[in-house]
């Protein structure tokens, strides 16, 4: 028998965001029935589309998975390639990979806070209505996010779905000149940058969120802030090596979506800027660091929305380490370097990294061929989507008689701060292959 | 003329194309005091689903039946309807391997408990709604995209060089990456527009904006088997972005590819 339902809200289709994704909620007697974080974006595949291919295809295919984190796809699956396949880089493509990901991480989180999240913390619907009222945070934004690009250009070869990046190294490296201009651009981005903390600081943000969240991030053998790591930390105090990154992410199906959801320990957890700078923040230096002691002072945060503000720290810390990244690039040899495709071995491989949203995981298996037989994917939305689905529980459990329209927007908001990528998200999962 | 009212639409796919637009951060306050963007799901969350559109930019597959009402309902509405991106014109990546059972790639990936998952084939907008105008790229190349939008604000469409990547590389005085260092390079198959991006980087052309329309095929084809490769290695890496192009009639028949492939048998 059906039962009855009192009150439901049903937001089809979740604007600014990347991706098709929406909100439904049921209350009945008094009670949640039902709050879904519905995902109907349309599924690829990926882990099969890889599979026969040889491993230096796999970038550009992967890559695919969503242009906003393009660059962090490519990278992560050049890493578990090279692990698989025993194949060593050179410092030099350590430092570029390090700038590409920084381009990557100011060019996505500019976007994110200033055009998809600030609207709604100052009450407009779009960047572009926000124009008028402020005409220099929006300019600010967008050079900001145009700044990311260009370090993605000049490093992948072009801002979405780099080119230069393969598997061993890069097809060729900036020249000097380049990395000069870019170095200019760098420091007034970050003068620009710092401009809008004020802007940023007085932002009145409301906490939908309860005091449990569990994080995830992972860190590096060295002791500072760093998106690629060999172990994953929780807030728990776990600590795995990165191969064992399915004993963090336990994956399910889910009916109401076309993403599968991760558990940790049979609970929701979260993964991006806000667990990073909780897990890692004691590691911030510089402007970072002051920015972040001016903007969240009291670490950890269990306010979810406070992403956007580790977002904003995070833009400053991607570009004062790029600027070092250039500086040792143009103090650094300048000849020419192959890509290196001398393999030791085959086998399985993985790659980590932190990617805007997260941690990302890829994973291949290949064979003496060099043909991939197997791969697994675990992007960052996937892994955040149970403890999205707990923060609606949480807003709608305080405001059961509230008014359904605030609510509604209250859930949006939510959605909206963790920078959901459904693309992401829907990208698929766990192949093997045994043939 | 007051401004034309415009929609842009993702349908399944990366977004890339709807970034790529975004990425136009110089043009972008421009752009939209140019245009009347009633329905933009990525860029803004007040959208209008219900009057007539001059103007639909549609990017991503065919991937759905949610993506399959969307397309149409766009185009009932849309006066001038533009597939942007190699997945709206020749099914991308997601088409790749439209020959495999797609109960069977969901069952690899999902498990068996997974009947609310589409296993719908990944389409190019062509396979069901006519298509006013295509421009490919994965993703589109902002400087053609900013063309198109200013041939359109002035009632035309923009005619761009129908010349395979080799053209532009040519012009960049590249060395040959496939007749000098022996590399297997798409780029005289594939669509120019990028600059020849790739090999301007020593990176062989993987054929991302999908078949130029007037290759010299045959000559191609032995140019690129010269280097140990059969026919069908070639297809298959032709086909990692533009499958539906080459598949199955190409296979089959041993036809060369154009527009207006027959997608019924695809589907």
């Amino acid at each position: 028998m059906p039962k009855h339902i009192d009150q439901a809200i049903d937001i089809p289709h979740l604007g600014r965001v990347e991706g098709h994704g929406g909100i439904h909620v049921e209350i009945s007697g008094g009670e949640i029935s039902k709050v879904d974080m519905a995902i109907y974006e349309g599924s690829r595949y990926y882990e099969v589309l890889v599979v026969g291919k040889h491993f230096t295809e796999v970038p550009p295919i992967v890559s695919r998975v969503c242009a906003i984190c393009s660059a962090d796809h490519t990278l992560a699956s050049q890493m578990a390639v090279e692990d698989a396949m025993g194949i060593k880089i050179s410092p030099r493509t350590r430092l570029l990979r390090g700038l590409l990901l920084h381009g990557s991480m100011v060019e996505s989180h500019a976007l994110h806070v200033f055009a998809l999240a600030l609207p709604d913390l100052l009450g407009y619907p779009s960047l572009l209505a926000m124009v008028n009222d402020y005409p220099e945070e929006a300019t600010i934004g967008l050079k900001l996010k145009k700044l990311g690009n260009t370090m993605q250009e000049m490093i992948g070869g072009r801002a979405i779905h780099p080119v230069n990046a393969v598997v061993g190294g890069f097809g060729k490296a900036p020249s000097k000149h380049e990395l000069e201009h870019l170095a200019r651009e760098i420091r007034t981005g970050l003068d620009n940058v710092l401009k809008l903390t004020d802007l940023i600081a007085n932002l009145d943000l409301p906490d939908y969120s309860d005091e449990s969240n569990i994080y995830a991030a992972l860190r590096t053998r060295e002791d500072r802030y760093s998106y690629i790591g060999k172990e994953i930390h929780t807030s728990t105090g776990e600590r795995k090596p990165v191969r064992q990154f399915r004993e963090i992410c336990h994956e399910r199906v889910v009916s109401h979506s076309t993403a599968k959801q991760s558990l940790y320990s049979d609970r929701p957890f979260m993964t991006g800027s806000l667990a990073r700078v909780d897990i890692n923040g004691y590691l911030l230096e510089g402007k970072a660091r002051e920015v972040q002691e001016r903007l969240l002072p009291d670490l950890p945060s269990s306010n979810d929305l406070h992403n956007n503000v580790a977002q904003f720290i995070e833009i400053v810390h991607s570009l004062e380490r790029a600027l070092y990244l250039v500086n040792q690039l143009i103090d650094s040899p300048q000849a020419e370097e192959e890509p290196v495709r001398e393999t030791l071995r085959s086998g399985a491989g993985v790659g980590a990294l932190e990617a805007p949203r997260g941690t990302l995981y890829h994973y291949y298996e290949i064979d003496e061929q060099g043909i991939v037989t197997g791969a697994d994917i675990i992007t960052p939305t996937a892994q955040n989507l149970a403890n999205i689905e707990k923060d609606f529980r949480t807003a709608v459990t305080r405001q059961l008689n509230g008014d359904p329209a605030k609510l509604e927007h209250q859930l949006e908001v939510i959605a909206r701060a963790y920078d959901p990528c459904i693309s992401c998200a829907v990208h698929l999962v766990d192949v093997t292959f045994k043939e | 003329m007051g401004k034309p009212r415009v929609g842009i639409y993702g349908l399944t796919s990366c977004a890339g194309d709807q970034l790529a637009i975004l990425n136009c951060e110089d043009e972008l306050i421009e752009l939209a005091s140019a245009l009347d963007i009633r329905s933009w799901v990525m860029a803004q969350s007040k959208n209008d689903e219900t009057s007539e559109l001059e103007i639909a930019f549609v990017e991503g597959v065919i991937g759905t039946e949610r993506d399959l009402e969307t397309l149409q309902a766009v185009r009932d509405r849309a006066k001038v309807l533009i597939g942007i991106g190699t997945c709206a014109v020749w099914g991308g990546v997601a088409a790749m391997k439209n020959n495999l059972p797609r109960e069977r790639m969901r069952e690899l990936v999902y498990g068996e408990k997974a009947e609310h998952i589409d296993i719908r084939k990944a389409l190019p907008l062509k396979a069901a709604v006519d298509v006013d105008y295509e421009l490919p790229g994965c993703p589109v190349e902002k400087d053609q995209f900013l063309t198109l939008v200013g041939s359109l604000l002035h009632g035309d469409l923009p005619e761009f060089p129908q010349t395979p990547v080799c053209s532009e590389c040519k012009m960049n005085e590249n060395e040959c990456l496939l007749v000098h260092r022996g590399e297997v390079c798409c780029g005289a198959l594939t669509m120019a527009g990028c600059g020849a991006r790739c090999p301007s980087l020593n990176i062989p052309c993987a054929g991302c904006h999908g078949p130029v329309e007037e290759a010299y095929y045959d000559a191609n084809f032995r140019a690129l088997q010269a280097h140990n490769l059969s026919k069908d290695d070639i297809i298959q890496k032709m086909g990692i972005f533009s499958s539906p192009a080459w598949m199955p009639k190409v296979l089959v028949t041993d036809d060369l590819p154009g527009k207006g492939g027959d997608y019924a048998e695809t589907h």
